[in-house]
């Protein structure tokens, strides 16, 4: 079986790989797609954890899983939202660069 | 291992795909095969639940509802960005620091393993059984409140998305060549 630092290490490189698709791209619909990966690095991580975790009974282990299981409810809630926000966005401006969108700042 | 070597190389692939290729539809189709490997690793990592949920919800109803949004707005690729050059290169070498140091520090402490039998004993194979368990015992305040926040989610796309009676009203004339 591999050894969860592995896991880990992976989890790490797909974080860095969104983190820096966050900040190069310039369409938000891109910055959308790097931040998914972010939140699926973050889900590998726990999983993972949850496996390390087994040696600690059923209910500390699986707590893992089932915060895995809310993250996704979450991402979910994050994404019609977020895109929703993206399509009223380009109803006035026809653009959704990032760079240029400083009427939408408080 | 050779399992975990080969899904590690398609899903960092499938990940530089999302940040580089330059039209939208590409990088998202490109998350998609990401978030597919994934699941497949779920599997690996005794997460079976977790596999099918992540293939349904997020490979199949979230990157539709993205690949509908690309669709609807057409959106295209974005161009090249001249003046912010070397924060590319910055953002790359952070990055890279970044998880060269969490990769080291979970190699710097490593771990055994429980045995197997202990192992599949507690997780139960991740079925929807084991999960729920868990979900409705301990978590059962979390699972409410994510409920709460899926409809009030639901609610906001709806309302920042809907258009004033006036407007719609006035569209369909135009359309109708009235």
């Amino acid at each position: 079986m591999v050894a969860t630092e592995y896991y880990v290490a992976l989890s790490a490189i797909i974080f860095a790989i969104g983190a820096v698709g966050v900040l190069t791209r310039r369409s938000a619909i891109m910055i959308f797609l790097s931040v998914e990966l972010m939140l699926n690095a973050a889900n590998l991580a726990l999983v993972a954890f949850a496996r390390q975790w087994a040696a600690a009974g059923a209910a500390v282990a699986l707590s893992g899983q089932a915060a895995v299981f809310i993250i996704l409810a979450i991402a979910a809630a994050e994404v019609a939202v977020g895109l929703g926000i993206l399509v009223a966005i380009f109803r006035y401006r026809s653009s959704t660069d990032v760079d240029t969108l400083h009427e939408v700042r408080l | 291992m050779l399992t975990f070597v080969v899904l590690s190389v398609l899903m960092i692939v499938g990940a530089v795909g999302v940040i580089t290729l330059k039209q939208p539809v590409h990088a998202a189709l490109s998350l998609v095969a990401t978030l597919l490997t994934l699941a497949v690793t779920y599997v690996t990592l005794q997460a079976h639940f977790l596999a099918a949920i992540q293939v349904i919800v997020y490979a199949g109803a979230i990157m539709v509802l993205f690949l509908f949004v690309i669709m609807l707005l057409n959106i295209q690729g974005d161009q090249p960005q001249p003046h912010f050059r070397w924060m590319q290169i910055v953002a790359y070498l952070t990055a890279l620091l970044a998880a060269g140091a969490i990769a080291a520090t979970a190699f710097l402490s490593p771990r055994e393993l429980p045995n197997a039998e202990l192992m599949s004993e507690a997780l139960a194979g991740g079925g929807a059984a084991a999960i729920g368990e868990a979900l409705f015992n301990d978590f059962v305040l979390a699972f409410q409140l994510v409920g709460v926040l899926l409809l009030t989610g639901i609610i906001g796309a709806v309302s920042l998305v809907q258009r004033k009676a006036t407007q719609t009203a006035k569209d369909e004339r135009e359309l109708s060549g009235v």
